[in-house]
This record gives structure tokens, C-alpha cells and sequence, in this order.
């Protein structure tokens, strides 16, 4: 389990990140989800001691990072795929990573049979691909099979089968007990692999749940229906003050009533239904309302 | 300890730019060496001007390893292979503390092979060709040599205490070169000229040279071998200490 409490990090007088604190549980996939610039890397670097935080802790299994003895046995992190020397081969890589914490050379080649590299392996990592120096650096993060992982943007780069091969991963990991904490743009692959989320923005966090709980408070939430006589249908809902949106003839969305209130209209006016269905937005537009407030770069429209 | 010295001796063997270096490093006075005992009259050249002829050239191999015991931990900096250095090894200090002994020992080896090669092959030409190179009239030129390889581990020190300091591994081998090229004279010349007294004498590099000269004296004018030695080395520790304080506090 991770404890993170308090973690402070100012840059000059910028606050990065504000007394942010959260909890990430073991048996799980929890997405690490904020805008850019939200802070998200920061708070990475600091929970592995990399970056100096000003104030609060992360805790591992309740112990700093810093005092974890061989820590690649316990908590296996990967925070860009580009921290690595271009001119050392991948395999090279992982055999100082696991000298450094006593692992032997077996596990190296483990590691690469893992990720798909055992035949590029003794190749120098410049001529490596974005998604072969992702998956050289998820070997990095599996080689002490640590129950504690740390992601930031692990599927930059990947191809779909990539994406799906390190979804099917984590998942699988988070199966085994395993505490993982990964942050990701791809909020379709977030949807689909994370069990929590911890949502933050410009440094402070805005909420901590069930990815389910978090689409049911910050999601839209409609009724479709689809009828012969819709016509009719429409006319009873906005005389109960229901927000309508045809789609077509036959099909309209509803805003305000349940899909049972709907179904119930229906039947006092004898109206045949076709699709009566419960529609819930997605884990993008939930985010994309939550975080409105924070955003730290807005696009303009496009003309 | 030994699982970060390990870790360290896989870093800086499977980067290229280390071997060319070292490769180089014992090359050029090698070559400088076989040349002139080829072309030189043998007669005119003994053992101690053998060794001369060594520790000069071997200056060059110091700056060499040198600028390989900065990028050690610039190239650390200039690729972010810090940050996995840091996240796999906690311990700022462990991490520093086993680059800087590998920065000396390879130093130290490599300068020691590179000199016992120079002066072996040097004196084996010379003697070929009728000259009379004898290890026993070296006399006190043995401690020059012993000395020239201190100065190379002493230099790799430095290189490595710039490169924590400087971070850049341009910026850092720029200032190993031009600090013995070209700062201690201008401030040497400026301090002559201020009216300061035997303003070299107490300029790092130049009291360090000494260490590969066996006639150097204590004097008004100069530290002598030994202490000019150690004071080299004081003053890379100086560097090493505050390099390694900005290391350890700094972000990675």
C-alpha cells in the first residue's frame, strides 16, 4: 500500500504540488488522472526521493522510499522511457539495474523474455522504437517482481497491441495482489484497466474513488429511447419538465426522469417502446467536467 | 556497497565513449614514446630522460581519464539515467561514493598500465638500438612515475567532482581542460601583476604537476612533489565535497 500525506513541492514560488494526499491499495489498478501540468510526475518524483519535497511524506508498506533496503525488490517504477543511456543495449540496462540491487543476470533475461526484447536486447537503445524503450522499461520496473509499481504514461508510444499487452499486465499484476499506480492520458484505456482513480489538478487533489463512482458523480446520465410514436412521448416529458433531444423520427435522449419514469410515461400514454436504455457518459467527459476548473492550458476552437 | 559497485563498473564499461577514451588515453603517449625512441639518437637518452619523456605525455592521459571521470556522473545527469541511478539506489551518497572510487581506481590503473607500457616498449627500442636504458639508473625518476599515476587518479577525482558540480558534460570537460591551459596562468599573471608573490605556487594544477617531477623542491616558489601533490588533492576533495552536497540536495 502507498500512503501519500501532505506532499508539498514548490518550484520558486510555484506550488507544483499542495499538500496533496492520497491512499493507492493493494489488489488494484489505480490511474493517476490530472491535466497537464496538473502535477502528476512531480508527485512521482517526490514519492521515490528523486524530487526534494518541502513538506509531507509517501510511505511504501509504511516506510519512506529512501529507506527501503534493494528497493527494486519492493517497488518497481518507470517514469519516462527515455532515462536510459542511447549508447548501452537494453540488456545492458537492465544488468546494472539489477546489480545495483543484488538481482542476478537470470532475471535480466527473464525480464526481456517478458517484454517481447529477448532478440533486440543486445542492441544499443538508440535504435530503438518509443514503444520498444517502453517495454525495455517495464522490463526495468518487473525485474525484482516488486509488489509495489509505479507508471507514468507507460502506453506513450505503444501500438494497440502494446496498449492492450500492458493493460492485460497491470490487470493481471493488480490480480495478483499487487499495489499499482499508474497515470495515463488514454482515459478509454484507463476506463477499461482501473479500479480507483486519484484525480488531481494543479497540484491539489480533486477526488479519490471507484472509477465507477467517479463517472456517476461527474458524468452525464440520459435515457435513449426509441419509439414509432415519439412524437407523443415527447410532448408528456416536457410537459414534466424532461429536457428532449431528437435524434431522429423515432429516437430521442432524455435528461431529467429515470429510464423506469420514462417507461412508466410510456405505458399511461400507450406508447410502444423500441429501446428503452439507461445511458451513462464516459470516464473522459466525467474527467474533463471534474477538472474544467484546474485546467492549466485551454485549446482554442478550431475554425 | 558491492551490489552499487557492481552496478557502477557495468555503467561506465558499456559506454562506448569510455573505451575510446581510455583506448586513447594510453595510445597517444605510447605512440609519442615508440616514435622517439625510433627516431632519437639512442645514446643520448638514459633512463631518467626516458621517464621525462613519459610523465610529460602521460599529462595528456590524466586529462583523458579525467574527462571520463566526469562524464561518469554527467552523462548520468545529461541522459536522466540519474533518476533510475536514484530510484534503484536510494542512497545519494552510496551511489557517489562508489562512482568516485572506480573514477580513481581506473584512473589510477589505466595511468599505471599506460606508463609501465610507454617506459617497458620505450626502453626495450632504445636498448635494441644500442642505447643503455637501466630501470636501476633511474634513480629518483621512479618517483616520478609512481607520482604521474597519483596525478592521474587525482585528476579523475576532480573530473568527477565537476561533473556532480557542473551537471554538463561540455561545461565540465571545458573547464577540466582550460582550468590548467588557461585560467591558472591569466591568474597567475593577474596576481603577478596585483604584486602578489609566487602567485603558482598555489594554484592547484600547477602545485598538482609536480607530482610527476622528481626535482621538484620545496621552495619558495613551489610545493615540491608530495605536497604539491596533496595539495592537488585537497583542493579535488574541496570539489568533490561540495559537488556531492549539491548531488545529494539538489532534485534529480
Amino acid at each position: 500500500m502507498i500512503t501519500v500525506q501532505g506532499l508539498t513541492k514548490r518550484f520558486g514560488s510555484k506550488f507544483a504540488v499542495a499538500n496533496l494526499s492520497f491512499d493507492v491499495h493493494e489488489a488494484r489498478v489505480t490511474g493517476f488522472l490530472g491535466p497537464n501540468g496538473s502535477g502528476k510526475s512531480t508527485t512521482m518524483r517526490c514519492m521515490l526521493g528523486l524530487d526534494r519535497a518541502d513538506a509531507g511524506q509517501s510511505l511504501f508498506s509504511g516506510k519512506p522510499y529512501q529507506q527501503l533496503d534493494r528497493p527494486l525488490h519492493q517497488v518497481g517504477a518507470l517514469l519516462d522511457a527515455g532515462y536510459v543511456h542511447p549508447g548501452r543495449s537494453g540488456r545492458n540496462h537492465l544488468r546494472w539495474l539489477a546489480a545495483s540491487n543484488g538481482l542476478p543476470t537470470s532475471r535480466v533475461d527473464e525480464s526481456l523474455a517478458t517484454v517481447g526484447l529477448t532478440e533486440v536486447g543486445s542492441k544499443r537503445v538508440k535504435t530503438y522504437s518509443l514503444g520498444m524503450k517502453q517495454r525495455l522499461g517495464l522490463a526495468g520496473v518487473l525485474l525484482g517482481d516488486p509488489h509495489t509499481i509505479i507508471l507514468d504514461e507507460p502506453a506513450n508510444g505503444l501500438d494497440p497491441e502494446g496498449i492492450r499487452w500492458i493493460r492485460d499486465v497491470l490487470v493481471y499484476l493488480a490480480s495478483q495482489g499487487k499495489t499499482i499506480l499508474v497515470s495515463s492520458h488514454l482515459l478509454s484505456e484507463m476506463a477499461l484497466m482501473a479500479n480507483s482513480l486519484v484525480v488531481i489538478g494543479k497540484g491539489q487533489l480533486i477526488e479519490q474513488c471507484s472509477v465507477d463512482d467517479f463517472v456517476s458523480r461527474y458524468g452525464d446520465h440520459w435515457v435513449r429511447v426509441k419509439s414509432p410514436r415519439a412524437g407523443t412521448l415527447v410532448e408528456a416529458l416536457q410537459a414534466g419538465g424532461a429536457t428532449v433531444q431528437p435524434l431522429d423520427e423515432s429516437t430521442i435522449e432524455v435528461r431529467g426522469p429515470s429510464a423506469a419514469e420514462v417507461g412508466e410515461l410510456a405505458a399511461r400514454y400507450q406508447v410502444t417502446l423500441h429501446e428503452l436504455s439507461q445511458q451513462t457518459g464516459s470516464l473522459e467527459d466525467a474527467f474533463l467536467k471534474a477538472t474544467a476548473a484546474v485546467q492549466e492550458y485551454t485549446a482554442g476552437g478550431v475554425r | 556497497m558491492i551490489n552499487t559497485l557492481r552496478s557502477e563498473w557495468i555503467k561506465l564499461r558499456t559506454v562506448r565513449m569510455n573505451a575510446v577514451l581510455a583506448i586513447i588515453a594510453v595510445a597517444f603517449p605510447l605512440v609519442i614514446t615508440v616514435l622517439t625512441a625510433l627516431l632519437i639518437d639512442s645514446d643520448s637518452m638514459d633512463a631518467r630522460n626516458l621517464i621525462g619523456l613519459v610523465t610529460g605525455t602521460s599529462v595528456i592521459t590524466g586529462m583523458l581519464l579525467g574527462v571520463i571521470g566526469a562524464s561518469s556522473i554527467t552523462g548520468e545527469f545529461g541522459f536522466n539515467t540519474i533518476r533510475p541511478t536514484f530510484a534503484a539506489t536510494p542512497k545519494r551518497s552510496r551511489v557517489l561514493v562508489a562512482k568516485a572510487i572506480l573514477t580513481i581506481v581506473v584512473g589510477i590503473v589505466v595511468e599505471a598500465a599506460m606508463v609501465a607500457l610507454c617506459y617497458g616498449i620505450g626502453s626495450a627500442i632504445l636498448n635494441g638500438r644500442g642505447g643503455d636504458v637501466a630501470w636501476s639508473d633511474a634513480g629518483n625518476g621512479r618517483s616520478a612515475l609512481v607520482g604521474i599515476v597519483c596525478f592521474a587518479g587525482i585528476v579523475s577525482l576532480l573530473g568527477f567532482g565537476l561533473g556532480m558540480l557542473i551537471r554538463s558534460t561540455p561545461a565540465a570537460i571545458a573547464v577540466l581542460i582550460l582550468w590548467p591551459l588557461v585560467a591558472e596562468g591569466l591568474i597567475g599573471a593577474l596576481l603577478a601583476v596585483a604584486g602578489v608573490e609566487h602567485p603558482f605556487k598555489w594554484l592547484p594544477y600547477n602545485a598538482g604537476i609536480n607530482l610527476g617531477n622528481p626535482d621538484a623542491q620545496t621552495s619558495a616558489d613551489s610545493l615540491g612533489q608530495v605536497a604539491g601533490g596533496l595539495y592537488f588533492l585537497v583542493v579535488s576533495l574541496a570539489v568533490c565535497a561540495v559537488g556531492a552536497w549539491s548531488t545529494m540536495t539538489r532534485d534529480a
